[in-house]
């Protein structure tokens, strides 16, 4: 990447040459991950995690707007880009002495309360606290006009089944529109596509019309679009999921989605000896990606023998059924505790970086927000639509993929294609022969939490909500407290209430409450998901045309 | 299900909302005997855990303003007395005036309020401008500020009444929906719910957005009618606005919280009643977009975290329904107010609770009879300043 072409910016007032098209986070990795943020409560540092603008951790202010996603944001020339939250700097932030005052966390449901008369002081420092970034200094440039595009099929999500079913959908003459968050690939024949373009509202299907679905998305750079489909394809894929353990917010600990895109191209990546955890497909394209800075490989459960081929060639040791205690460091991470499951006595592996490859969850925010009828998987750990051939409870309303639960790339592709056919009518297609997650015994994970939390000493902070630095201590709290129900839950303590809208906590937080209230998951509930699937500017939605009638 | 404990009650509370607590809160204190609540879903379910959290005593009229304010030393005292911290806070409440008429609406309610003691200001365009940074006075002239109005957090209000009633002895059952009324030569003998029947001497319907359909199922005509209300939350960000703004025009409101969200909503017609749901809509989430960026222009790059939407129970004049039911003796109502039950809640409850024990209360029945719409002919000041 040396002989690229590079643009200058001024980071923390000092120039800064990248690559041009690289991500700030890639720009800044220098074997390790920058430390951009403060925690909203704690002001614990934070790192780069999810790789894909969905959690709070690495919030900087470009060019006076605050909250802009370093990890996605790729500078310009002379871009003026500061950290916030911290003083005097993201590494060395006076606020954080916060987090060692009060190593059992604040009470702000029952605290703060007396004496009256400190009211408007406490008022005062907990708003000071509160929040990322600072009001933007100017209104910022108007964002280009939205528009309506009309189509006869939209289908969401350009990774291998979105491909499979926009293809199908034009090669059978229906005008098709794709869109993605990220690149929707090469291009196809007869596909309208639109590169990193989100679909953050897809509001139920209208009654009546030629075109009853009305989605809302939004184009980096600001562009809002309505996209007025006869039929829609739901093909948004999933994410790498969280695990909880003392530590799991530390400056190193990242997804596995975060690992790849963190990774500058061409260059290392954002560690140098990681524990890399997960024994998956997730974690063999994570050996294959950067197994040369992958110190140890632990699973919460069993280790595939594709994982175990690729470790042991690499001289990587393994360790199957074990439990990560803690992830530790002053600031960065330097080590993590480990233990067997069922027996045996922690050990530490020294360690710069934990990559999370346990878990791949679906994105099924699109789903719950048209109304289609969801059913919970427990080998999933979530909530997947419940499908006909492709077809969800919504008429009109199609999906496929990691979303539906589809694990690997050929069955993506081959459901894609199912599902193109259930959205041109050709009843009785097969569907691909890909196995769906099933119902059954409890995801492997609840068993893990029960294991971690019996034996756990509890030290230090648990966070369970990274967004909003809500800790395991306040769930249990308010569960001892009578309060049932991730509803109420999320209520009373703020979890999922964060910019991830719950990405990284609700999954976590089903299985601990149903080991809290001894009831299964699916009993204890569901976070309503509300518009939009990710935060989309106010003035980009402003620019958007009044609906059309019914067109 | 959750089932009543006990076969025979006091009175019995449809609805476990911030008007059903509290209104069980000031019977219980009053030592009224055994009460029992049923709600159709869970603490925090419906308006009072969606509302945006404004606190205001500006109002046309004056018997409101005494409602608000007798209301404002109890959301004061709220942490004292229920162990909660409900973090009310005293920003102020502005109001926007777009046009000369408004602003004389403005003036109306500022003599008003000001006629009742509080220190109301009535404001031009550079007045505004002192109360809010970063307002685009474009098409404002002037408006009213009240500094002892504000914001408070809606869900430990209902945290600290329901423990506090729980440990007073007060029934709560959620997730018990309330079917109808049961009834003895015209008078009410009970509650009839999906958990079975319940016996009760006294009835308050206090469902919120769901208390025409109760009224209804108890076989009567309904005056009030439940509208959709959306409202959405940005991103957080450090202190910059202190106020609640509300704009007379369009209905546009919002204020920063504590955690630093903007949140906020604004009038979108929606068909009566609660068929419908409590989703978002597109135009709801454009026209809030237009009409924020447009008063206050540096949120332009400020994103939407989420929206949401729930219901207001409207009465026609404005004003809730507080007492006995002239239809149905033994039926009382705590309803119909339009999307200011939380704020109002304290105050307008203690006198429920005096209806329901038959004491004499100092609420004019023109204004807040439940029977006052029976009379065709009835001339009543309505309350018009219903945004906000």
């Amino acid at each position: 990447m040396g002989d690229a072409p590079r643009s200058t910016v001024r980071f923390r007032g000092r120039p800064l040459s990248l690559p041009r098209g690289a991500t700030l986070v890639q720009a800044l990795v220098r074997g390790r991950l920058p430390i951009l943020q403060r925690s909203i409560r704690y002001h614990r540092p934070r790192a780069p995690s999810c790789g894909t603008g969905a959690c709070s951790q690495c919030l900087v202010r470009v060019n006076g707007r605050p909250n802009v996603r370093a990890c996605l944001y790729r500078p310009a020339t002379d871009d003026v880009i500061r950290t916030e939250n911290a003083w005097p700097s993201p590494e060395f932030d006076l606020f954080g002495a916060l987090d060692a005052v009060f190593p059992r966390g604040l009470d702000t449901v029952h605290g703060f309360r007396r004496p009256a008369v400190f009211a408007p002081l406490y008022h005062r420092v907990i708003r000071r606290l509160a929040g990322f970034g600072r009001m933007a200094d100017t209104p910022g440039p108007t964002p280009p006009p939205g528009r309506t595009v009309p189509t006869d099929a939209l289908v969401v999500g350009a990774g291998p089944s979105g491909r499979a079913a926009a293809q199908h959908l034009a090669s059978a003459g229906r005008s098709t529109v794709l869109v993605d968050r990220g690149s929707t690939g090469d291009p196809l024949p007869g596909v309208t596509a639109y590169d990193t373009t989100t679909v953050v509202f897809l509001p139920p299907p209208l009654s009546g019309g030629e075109r009853p679905f009305r989605a809302i998305a939004v184009r980096d750079g600001g562009e809002a679009l309505r996209l007025a489909a006869r039929t829609v394809v739901v093909a948004t894929g999933g994410y790498d999921g969280p695990l909880l353990f003392p530590g799991n917010d530390r400056p190193g600990v990242m997804t596995a989605e975060g690992a790849l895109a963190f990774t500058p191209p061409g260059g290392d990546p954002p560690f140098r000896r990681a524990l890399l955890v997960g024994g998956g497909p997730r974690a063999a394209e994570l050996l294959d990606a950067a197994g040369a800075h992958i110190e140890a490989v632990v699973a919460p459960t069993q280790i595939a023998p594709t994982v175990v081929g690729r470790a042991s060639a690499l001289g990587i040791p393994l360790y199957p059924r074990t439990l990560l205690l803690a992830a530790k460091g002053r600031h960065r991470l330097r080590s993590v505790l480990l233990r067997r499951r069922g027996e045996g006595a922690p050990f530490s592996l020294e360690v710069d970086a934990v990559v999370l490859a346990h878990r791949r969850l679906p994105q099924p925010q699109l789903f719950f927000q048209a109304g289609a009828r969801m059913a919970w998987r427990s080998a999933g750990g979530a909530y997947f639509p419940v499908l006909t051939d492709g077809a969800t409870s919504v008429p009109g309303l199609f999906a496929c993929g990691t979303a539906v639960g589809h694990p690997d790339r050929a069955d993506a592709a081959a459901s894609g294609v199912a599902a193109a056919d259930a959205a041109l009518g050709r009843t009785g297609a097969p569907a691909g022969g890909p196995t769906l997650v099933p119902d059954g015994p409890p995801h492997e994970l609840e068993g893990y939490y029960r294991e971690l939390l019996d034996g756990a000493r509890r030290r230090g902070k648990w966070v369970l909500c990274p967004c909003e630095d809500v800790l395991l201590r306040e769930v249990e709290t308010a569960s001892r407290g009578g309060y049932r129900g991730i509803e109420v839950i999320k209520r009373f303590t703020g979890i999922g209430t964060g910019l991830c809208q719950g990405r990284y906590c609700l999954p976590d937080a089903l299985l601990l409450l149903a080991i809290l209230e001894g009831r299964p998951p699916s009993d204890v509930g569901y976070i309503t998901q509300r518009p939009p699937v990710v935060p989309v500017p106010l003035g980009a939605l402003a620019e958007l045309p009044d609906a059309p009638e019914a067109a | 299900m959750n089932r009543p404990a006990r076969g025979r009650y006091r009175v019995a509370i449809v609805g476990g909302g911030v008007v059903g607590l509290f209104t069980a809160y000031h019977l219980a204190r009053a030592g009224a005997g055994p009460i029992v609540v049923v709600d159709r879903g869970f603490l925090s379910s419906g308006a009072s855990g969606r509302n945006g959290g404004g606190v205001r005593q500006q109002w046309e009229t004056a018997a409101t303003v005494r409602l608000a304010r007798e209301s404002v030393a109890a959301w004061r005292r709220f942490g004292r007395e229920f162990g909660f911290n409900i973090w009310f806070r005293p920003g102020g409440y502005l109001f926007l005036a777009g046009t000369r008429d408004e602003l004389g609406r403005l003036a109306e309610v500022h003599r008003v309020v000001a006629g009742e003691g509080l220190p109301a200001e009535l404001l031009d365009r550079d007045g505004v401008a002192r109360h809010a940074d970063g307002l685009s006075l474009d098409g404002v002239v002037g408006g009213t500020f009240l500094r002892s109005d504000g914001t408070l957090y809606p869900f430990p209000v209902l945290w600290g009444l329901s423990e506090t009633l729980r440990s007073l002895g007060v029934e709560l059952l959620y997730g018990v929906e309330a079917t109808g009324l049961r009834l003895e030569d015209g008078r009410v003998t009970g509650l009839a719910t999906a958990a079975g029947p319940i016996e009760a001497a006294a009835v308050v319907n206090a469902a919120g957005g769901w208390s025409a359909e109760f009224t209804r199922r108890a076989g009567l005509v309904a005056f009030n009618e439940a509208r959709r209300h959306e409202i959405l939350a940005t991103e957080p960000l450090k202190p910059f606005l202190d106020p609640m703004v509300v704009r007379l025009s369009d209905g546009l409101y919002f204020s920063q919280t504590m955690r630093g969200e903007i949140v906020g909503g604004l009038t979108v017609p929606h068909p009566p009643g609660t068929a419908g749901g409590m989703s978002s809509s597109p135009e709801f989430l454009v026209r809030m977009a237009r009409a924020l960026t447009g008063l206050l222009p540096r949120v332009r790059g400020l994103g939407i975290l989420r929206a949401w939407s729930g219901y207001y129970d409207e009465n026609p004049d404005g004003l809730p329904s507080i007492g006995e039911d002239p239809r149905r003796p033994g039926l009382f109502h705590a309803n119909g107010f339009g999307g200011h039950g939380f704020m109002l809640a304290p105050a307008s409850t203690r006198r429920v609770a005096q209806a329901v024990l038959g004491e004499p209360t100092d609420l004019d029945p023109a204004q807040f009879h439940p029977g006052r719409f029976l009379d065709a002919h009835r001339a009543a000041p309505a309350e018009g300043l219903t945004l906000g």
